[in-house]
């Protein structure tokens, strides 16, 4: 249809208009780093940015009226308009499967490692609606965008760690309060549902550029795995959303343990066919080794002991290889982790109703370190507070714990948060433990599903620094303890059930029967007839 | 007004319940009832009696019970492919040289954990060991365990499986056959499932030092569990809740049969869909056929018929009297193991903490199978464990596996022990109500019969002849407890010499007790001994029932027949009977009771105490009531 047709090449003209003009505003960068670890295995963390410059949060108190207009070319509008809807200023979301090996594997690059779901946002107060309400909106609509069961994020889980979070970005000065709401969701999965929705907000989706190596097949049958989405605010750049996938692969597991050697076709079955236009830098950097080996292609440079292949100018197709030239070994011993402490956490007992949560925290460095340690639990399982005990050696002591906050559950609705300021000596392992008691659930809160115990979520262990005596936490070195099962006493909701409550009847009716025999004694008493009419008086008399 | 006809229905009440007045009717009926049960409850009991042991001669009884079947669907056994190979089995060859160079290299328990350690580090797996010394008064054992955990990739690690092995194969009970192909098979299979990531849940592989003393320890330490005399290293690593357990033992050249052991310490015993998972597996996945314990079965396998010559030849002809042979013998197995409460081998100390556990024994024989049958074997039962969504629960807690694939649920097997437990409950009651009426001479002229008058019942010094006995028991548990006296043995007998004295003085200082119109105190004895005897037979029926059927078979008749009447000299040679029925098995066998004792300290068996503190007491009422009056 010729008409159409005359109305198409302006069009198109426009639209690269406004790219051009976007450019400006908008900022698109990725970047791939990969990294062999101690064991053989290969971190590998893709990292999306995307900067809307001189871009600001919404201000609460505007929440009533109408938005104005966004133009993003660039910047993912699904997302923005969930933020601006609910005047979220900064907001974290990770999914991770898997547990993250810290001794060995060290400090991961993305820090939200810990198993399952989490999600917390910083919310300025003074709109009409309460920040609770708003945090509720966000959620769902989260859990729409990105497929997961974020709405069951609710007030049996959200809790208010104040003291061991710091906002990332900065917060505007709009004089008013701003409070985080967190929450986790250990039971929470990361799968193929949930990355479709996340190379959505992509601006090359996964057709070019680093993004095309998120093979699903693969990143999924990883060791461990993990997407994460970060909004915060720059106060002299804008709003930032980082889009990251993290994972661990292991190329050992195909050769029997000897040979690392690993290529992105390797990994990911992939290799990089084409650059993403609108990537302002697009990069995969590789960690090189301390053993001999050889990298293919040539790198475009050497960056801090990593190779950098700059994508968009490199021969396409790219596959990076790393070969080593001796076979693999596992170490006997591992090196020191490189994490300021080592944490363990379980919870002991077998029985039903009641446990003990002990933590075992090292601190791998040569000097006192201060941490805070936040525990988040859901009221089904209720701590014994005088029942915490720090021993180092086997030695009760009692100066490791210091500034101790409490929120006691509520049954039935609001989870315990627990943060207390930990100090701990060079190179000792700190045991703490604590009596736990297990609720009885209603037989409706049980879910109807297969009953394998309750997930409970993982300890944060947030190191802090003392500015002028206020103590402040260093969120970007926080590290997650593993999550924990906790058996509650389930009923059968099958057939032993029946069986209990026939039985149940059966014997309440054989013990009334015997108990009848036993304690009342019939006899017929023949009445003469005088005998009768004097009764009858006397019940008339009475 | 109109009469109107009676209907078709109240016609028929009336036929049937007669005229009269109802209530007056109803009182009638049951006081009728109560005669008929009053004056027929010596024929009662022995009909009690005697259904119920005839019923516990009848559980081996080729009709009784039903086939196993899977209850768990998620289950699915003998469904996948598996792909433990050749390749596999000459790993675990080499792991076999190198573990025999160990055994004959006089290796001491920790330098052999600390080679198990370097061995699964080598495999890249998290490892460690773990040294324990129990100090018991009996006999202190030491040791070192290895362990090692395979974390399976994207999950969390809350749940998780175990493989073990122990150092000592249950051959005679722990004596020293080194379970070396059991251990070597540990090793390979840690580095054959390391290639695969479809693990659900963590698997921990346990190398546990000694017999059952090492497994004991690492479980406690796993589970936070305190133990009295247990000094143990906590555990460097940990993972989730353990669900199931499965426990390798191997230790000849090659096996005919694997054998399943399930059961556990104090009468435990595993979910049944375990057993049947392994059992269906093992047949159709690795080819092996699968029996109970080390029996085999002569019909399987002729060679076995050696087995049973004591057998009259024409009896064992019969189909139906082999089979009930065959069967008899796995009960009575089971009934040894679960009654004593030792279990049958190292998983047995699993199911204390909830976790579904068993042993699988590779039977010592020339042939044909190895290392790739019982690979197979596992790797596909590992699978099975590895689809559970939830705890095993579907299927019986409570059974008697009479032969492989055969079992009787709680129902066929429970009420024979009730039953004798009711009889002992009424002959009780019976004497209660006789120690309370007494028949004399009609005082009133018009009426010269014999009539019943109340007599009171010696009730308090009754509980306190009764408690005496139980506090003895417990002086008896402790004097047993001790190091000094269970190395002075001679000393034992002494508190029964004061419980005897006690008796006699009892015996010839009755004026002192007896009251007029009061009951004997042996009667009154009697019925109390009896009805708690019943109780804790029933109480005990549910918890375990082999030694609630063992308790049944002991105490069921003699209990019933004390009696205070005859001669002084016939009452005191009645009353050592019974002292010897309470501990006779302190003479007769001086090891068992050190067993018994090393049971409780180390593996927490209840056996030793109940004995003590609730047998030898009751058995003991029953002499003293022969001796009193």
């Amino acid at each position: 249809m010729p008409p159409l047709r005359v109305f198409l090449w302006p069009l198109t003209l426009l639209h690269l208009l406004t790219v051009a003009l976007a450019a400006n505003t908008e900022t698109f960068n990725e970047r791939l780093s990969l990294n062999s670890l101690q064991d053989g295995k290969v971190a590998a963390k893709f990292t999306f940015t995307t900067l809307l410059k001189d871009g600001k949060p919404r201000d609460p108190r505007l929440l009533e009226r109408e938005d104005e207009s966004q133009h993003f070319t660039i910047f993912p509008l699904a997302l923005g308009q969930i933020l601006r809807q609910y005047g979220v200023t900064e907001l974290h979301l990770n999914l991770n499967a898997g547990k993250w090996n810290y001794d060995v594997w060290g400090s991961p690059e993305e820090k939200g490692v810990g198993t399952g779901g989490e999600l917390w946002a910083w919310l300025a107060d003074g709109a009409n609606t309460s920040i609770d309400e708003r945090w509720k909106g966000l959620r769902n609509a989260l859990a729409g965008l990105f497929c997961a069961s974020l709405g069951s994020l609710d007030e049996l889980r959200t809790t208010i760690p104040s003291r061991a979070f710091s906002p990332e970005g900065s917060l505007p000065h709009w004089d008013l309060p701003h409070h985080i709401r967190h929450g986790s969701l250990p039971s929470e999965n990361v799968c193929t549902e949930n990355l479709t929705p996340f190379l959505k907000l992509l601006p090359c989706k996964s057709l070019s550029g680093i993004a095309s190596l998120l093979n699903p097949h693969r990143l999924f049958d990883a060791d461990w795995h993990g997407m994460g989405v970060h909004v915060l605010w720059r106060e002299d750049e804008g709003i930032e959303v980082r889009l990251t996938f993290q994972s661990v692969f292991d190329p050992l597991r195909f050769s029997n343990g000897r040979i690392q050697d690993w290529s992105l076709k390797s990994l990911f079955n992939r290799q990089v066919e084409r650059a993403c236009p609108v990537a302002e830098s697009s990069e995969i950097l590789v960690g090189l080794p301390h053993a001999i080996y050889s990298i293919k292609p040539e790198p475009s440079s050497i960056r801090h002991k990593s190779a950098v292949f700059d994508v968009n100018t490199l021969e396409k197709p790219l596959d990076v290889s790393l070969h080593w030239r001796n076979p693999f070994q596992y170490p006997l011993v591992y090196a020191t982790p490189s994490t300021p402490i080592s944490i363990r956490r379980t919870l002991t007992g077998s029985s039903q109703a009641w446990g003990q949560l002990s933590v075992a925290v090292t601190n791998n460095r040569e000097d006192p370190l201060s941490i805070i340690y936040l525990e988040t639990m859901p009221w089904l399982v209720q701590f014994f507070l005088h029942t915490l005990e720090t021993r180092i050696d086997g030695a009760l002591v009692d100066n490791v714990i210091s500034n101790l906050t409490y929120t006691l559950p509520i049954p039935h609705s609001r989870p315990t948060t627990l943060q207390m300021l930990l100090t701990l000596p060079p190179k000792k392992t700190v045991y703490l433990t604590m009596e736990v008691t297990k609720a009885f659930l209603r037989y409706t809160e049980h879910p109807p599903d297969a009953e394998r115990g309750w997930d409970l979520p993982p300890a944060i262990f947030t190191p802090v620094r003392f500015d002028n005596d206020t103590v402040v936490p260093l969120s970007d070195e926080r590290m997650y303890s593993s999550v924990l099962l906790a058996d509650l006493a389930t009923p059968d909701f099958s057939m032993p059930y029946n069986v209990i409550m026939f039985t149940c009847s059966l014997i309440a009716f054989v013990f009334g029967t015997i108990h009848n025999a036993l304690t009342r004694k019939l006899v017929v008493v023949p009445l003469t007839d005088d005998k009768a009419k004097e009764n009858e008086k006397n019940t008339e008399g009475s | 007004m109109e009469h109107k006809q009676p209907s078709l229905l109240t016609r028929l009440k009336h036929k049937i319940r007669g005229s009269g007045d109802v209530n007056t009717k109803r009182v009638q009926r049951r006081l009728a009832l109560k005669r008929t049960l009053t004056d027929k409850l010596p024929k009662i009991i022995f009909c009690l009696f005697a259904t119920g042991y005839l019923w516990m001669l009848l559980i081996p009884f080729p009709h009784l019970g039903r086939t196993t079947y899977i209850d768990e669907n998620a289950l699915q056994p003998s469904q996948v492919n598996t792909y433990w190979d050749w390749a596999d089995v000459h790993i675990a060859d080499q792991y076999l040289g190198l573990l025999e160079q160990i055994r004959d290299g006089n290796y001491t328990s920790k330098e052999r954990a600390e080679w198990l350690n370097m061995e699964f580090l080598k495999l890249g797996l998290t490892s460690s060991t773990q040294s324990y010394t129990f100090l018991s008064p009996v006999t202190g054992v030491n040791g070192t365990n290895a362990y090692a955990i395979l974390p399976s990739a994207r999950h969390s690690g809350t749940e998780a499986m175990v493989i073990s092995a122990s150092w000592l194969s249950r051959v005679d009970e722990g004596a020293g056959t080194v379970n070396i192909r059991g251990v070597s098979f540990v090793i390979a299979l840690a580095r054959f499932l390391k290639r695969y990531s479809y693990w659900a849940k963590d698997i921990i592989f346990v190398v546990s030092d000694g017999y059952l003393d090492g497994m004991q320890a690492w479980l406690g330490a796993y589970h936070g569990i305190q133990q009295k005399g247990l000094e143990r290293e906590p555990l460097q690593h940990s993972s989730g809740v353990i669900w199931t357990a499965l426990n390798i033992d191997y230790p000849g050249h090659s096996f005919s049969n694997l054998g399943i052991f399930f059961e556990g310490i104090n009468g435990r015993l595993p979910n049944q869909d375990l057993i049947n998972s392994l059992e269906r597996i093992a047949r159709y996945t690795a080819g092996v056929p699968v029996t109970l314990y080390d029996h085999i079965d002569p019909r399987e396998n002729s060679l076995v018929n050696v087995e049973y010559a004591w057998v009259p030849r024409f009896l064992y002809s019969n189909p139906i009297i082999k089979a009930y042979i065959i069967r008899a013998r796995n009960i009575l197995r089971q009934l040894k193991y679960q009654a004593t409460g030792r279990g049958s081998g190292v998983h047995g100390l699993f199911h204390q903490h909830r976790i579904d556990a068993i042993t699988i024994f590779g039977l010592p024989a020339q042939g044909p199978h190895g290392f790739h049958a019982i690979g197979k074997t596992v790797e596909s039962t590992l699978r099975t464990m590895n689809n559970l969504l939830e705890r095993l629960h579907a299927s019986f807690f409570f059974y008697i596996m009479a032969e492989r694939g055969w079992f009787l649920k709680i129902g066929h097997y429970l009420p024979s022990a009730i039953l004798i437990s009711v009889a002992m409950m009424f002959q009780g009651l019976r004497k209660w109500v006789d120690a309370g009426w007494i028949e004399v001479d009609g005082t009133e002229k018009s009426d010269p019969s014999r009539v019943w008058v109340r007599r009171t019942r010696p009730v308090l010094p009754v509980l306190a002849i009764m408690i005496l006995t139980h506090m003895s028991g417990l002086v008896l548990f402790v004097s047993l407890s001790s190091t000094w006296l269970s190395t002075n043995t001679y000393w034992l007998a002494y508190p029964f010499l004061v419980l005897f004295a006690a008796g006699i003085y009892v015996l010839f200082s009755k004026q002192t007790f007896a009251r007029p119109n009061e009951a004997p105190l042996s009667l009154t004895l009697k019925a109390l001994n009896l009805c708690f005897a019943s109780t804790v037979i029933s109480i005990i029926a549910v918890l375990n029932f082999s030694l609630s059927a063992s308790l049944a078979i002991i105490l069921g008749i003699p209990l019933s027949v004390s009696s205070s009447k005859g001669s002084t000299l016939s009452r005191l040679v009645r009353y050592l009977t019974y002292t010897y029925l309470s501990i006779g098995w302190r003479l007769h066998a001086p090891a068992l009771a050190k067993q018994l004792l090393w049971n409780w300290h180390v593996l927490g068996v209840w056996l030793a105490p109940f004995v003590c503190i609730v047998y030898v007491p009751i058995v003991m009422q029953a002499g003293i009531s022969c001796i009193i009056d």
